[in-house]
């Protein structure tokens, strides 16, 4: 072979890893946008979620004993709580399992003031009531939607960057492994509601 | 919450002219959804002379293909890819909803297009060769592209997790509940105390839809229910089945191929709907149309079933396959009317849950939460750029 033919199939070895390695890039990188998207998604709805049960809490629906209970874990989960997105360029912020503790807070909160099937029953005869209810549990079935997407996300990321490839090229850049967002969300014993918002 | 309108791109991988239980399910989409005031556009394999619904585009004519352990219709190339490329940029869809993704066909393409977010449904319950599809290094990249995965079952979620890793979120097929309790009963198929009808609906010679199972159970019921009379409905060769079976044309009753409307009539009037399919089934859909109607159910134990039958609280499950359980479970089912009753009332509340109304308010939750977030539109270049300037 003359040095002119090595110099081509050189080349050509260089481009094909070369495509190789920009799709396994364009494939973390979409990714990790999906990963940022849900987890905004999924912020979203926990304060949707915190907001509908601040509104039961105030409406007098609940034993003062619970309104108020309720309504500080809401408190605590919409406000005080670190946010899941919002850090400088969107990165994946590590205040997941500070936020997963306070959500879990709230929906075991919810559970122990809402009683069983009875006093759901109950509390939703009174038309009031039971709008509330409803809203609140549209938001609990929602954030419960987006915190599986997350995961889901989350998931194929991770599967994704142990590709030897993605390690050895470090094609993920400077971004921090993504972690699932942890939680307890069975507010309504997994029953999703019979109707939608 | 008022819903504002969605543009939704459905995408089925199955010629839209062969009747089949996903495309029924997407044309039943496409219709709820465009009564709620949605834009709703099908991209289905189907020839351009073909006779379709105006919201569907024909994605181009479909080979036969041996996938999966039988031979499906399926729509692939460069004219079809070219296509869908097509219907996805005039489309400018909010959401494309794909339906059974990793089938080879218009649905895998559109994944790997699509711009907008996806949403993936999983119809079929996935068997060995469907989950080597999913571990396959060609289809892996686009299954990442998936925003949201809905499963119909949880038999079909439990093989997603398993292979796939992430989770699904579980929404039943729709049916029209209400179209099924209206039907009006057909004297011709109406059962007396001594004469009971027992009905078989599915394909006579497709060995999962257990017609052989029924077929076997038929001597032992004769003996405890002599005027039984058995109604058999499906397209394929009833006496080839019947010669197997040992027994003759006078044994059973034969409709042949029912139309649409007579499925209606034969749920509504039969005492019995028997479902001893043997495998493969992930959902029930049938069960649930009977259930509608109002006719008793016995099915086999399959996972899908017994979901559906709220663990036999709405009807009466049998061990799968085996035609002398079958018998004793038919017996029981005539014989305890009060019992049968009481389970037909309770399949009544229980079908609320698979009406079409539920099932699309839950659809359009899923896509709610995948739209929420703006897509992010420039390419990888243009954001590392961005990135590295950023960082001086």
């Amino acid at each position: 072979m003359s040095a002119a033919e090595i110099t081509l199939v050189a080349v050509g070895v260089l481009a094909l890893v070369a495509v190789v390695l920009v799709n396994l890039a364009q494939r973390v990188d979409r990714l990790h946008r999906r990963v940022v998207g849900s987890r905004s998604t999924l912020e979203a709805q926990l304060v949707r979620r915190a907001e509908a049960a601040a509104e039961l809490a105030a409406a007098d629906a609940l034993d003062p004993a619970s309104a108020v209970i309720v309504a500080e874990a809401a408190w605590a989960a919409a406000v005080h709580a670190p946010r899941l997105v919002g850090g400088e360029d969107g990165d994946l912020a590590d205040t997941g399992v500070e936020r997963g503790l306070v959500e879990s807070e709230l929906t075991i909160a919810l559970r122990a003031a809402l009683g069983d099937a009875e006093d759901l029953a109950e509390l939703r005869a009174d038309p009031a009531g039971a709008a509330l209810l409803e809203r609140l549990e549209s938001t609990c079935y929602r954030a419960q939607l987006a915190r599986r997407f997350h995961n889901d996300a989350v998931v194929a990321t991770q599967q994704l960057r142990r590709n030897p490839l993605v390690r050895l090229f470090r094609l993920a850049g400077r971004a921090a492994m993504p972690v699932t967002f942890e939680m307890d969300d069975e507010v309504f014993g997994g029953a999703p509601p019979a109707t939608g918002s | 919450m008022p819903a504002s309108t969605l543009r939704v791109g459905l995408v089925s991988p199955y010629a839209w002219e062969v009747p089949g239980g996903v495309n029924f399910h997407i044309r039943d989409l496409a219709e709820h959804l465009t009564a709620l005031g949605h834009e709703v556009s099908v991209l289905a394999p189907a020839d351009d002379e073909a006779e379709l619904p105006p919201y569907v585009t024909p994605a181009g004519s479909t080979v036969p293909v041996s996938y999966n352990g039988s031979t499906a219709r399926l729509a692939f190339g460069p004219m079809v890819a070219r296509r869908v490329a097509r219907w996805l940029k005039e489309g400018d869809h909010d959401v494309v909803h794909i339906h059974e993704p990793i089938v080879p066909s218009v649905g895998l393409i559109a994944l790997r297009s699509a711009t907008a977010p996806v949403v993936a449904t999983f119809h079929s319950s996935q068997e060995r060769s469907r989950a080597m599809m999913i571990a396959n290094p060609l289809v892996r990249p686009g299954l990442e592209r998936i925003n949201a995965r809905i499963a119909v079952s949880e038999d079909a979620r439990r093989t997603l997790v398993e292979h796939l890793g992430g989770d699904a979120v579980v929404i039943p097929n729709g049916v029209d509940v209400q179209r099924f309790a209206d039907g009006r009963p057909d004297p011709r198929w109406q059962g007396t105390p001594e004469r009971p009808t027992i009905a078989f609906l599915g394909r006579l010679d497709e060995p999962r839809k257990g017609l052989q199972v029924l077929l076997g159970a038929i001597p032992e019921l004769r003996r405890r229910h002599p005027g039984a009379r058995v109604l058999v409905a499906g397209r394929g060769d009833l006496d080839r089945a019947l010669d197997e079976a040992g027994l003759t044309r006078d044994d059973v009753e034969h409709l042949g191929e029912i139309s649409e409307g007579d499925k209606l009539a034969l749920f509504a009037s039969v005492d019995v709907y028997v479902a001893p399919q043997t495998g493969g089934e992930s959902f029930g859909i049938v069960l649930v149309e009977a259930m509608s109607a109002g006719a008793a159910v016995v099915a086999s134990d399959l996972n899908a079933f017994r979901a559906v039958l709220d663990d036999g609280a709405s009807g009466r499950l049998f061990r799968t396959g085996d035609p002398a359980d079958l018998a004793r479970v038919l017996g029981e089912a005539l014989d305890d009317r009060d019992g049968t009753r009481a389970l037909v009332e309770h399949a009544r509340t229980a079908v609320r849950r698979y009406d079409w109304s539920v099932v699309a308010a839950r659809v359009l939750d899923v896509y709610a939460m995948v739209t929420q977030a703006p897509a992010d539109e420039d390419g990888l270049l243009t954001r590392l750029l961005r990135g590295f300037r950023r960082d001086e």
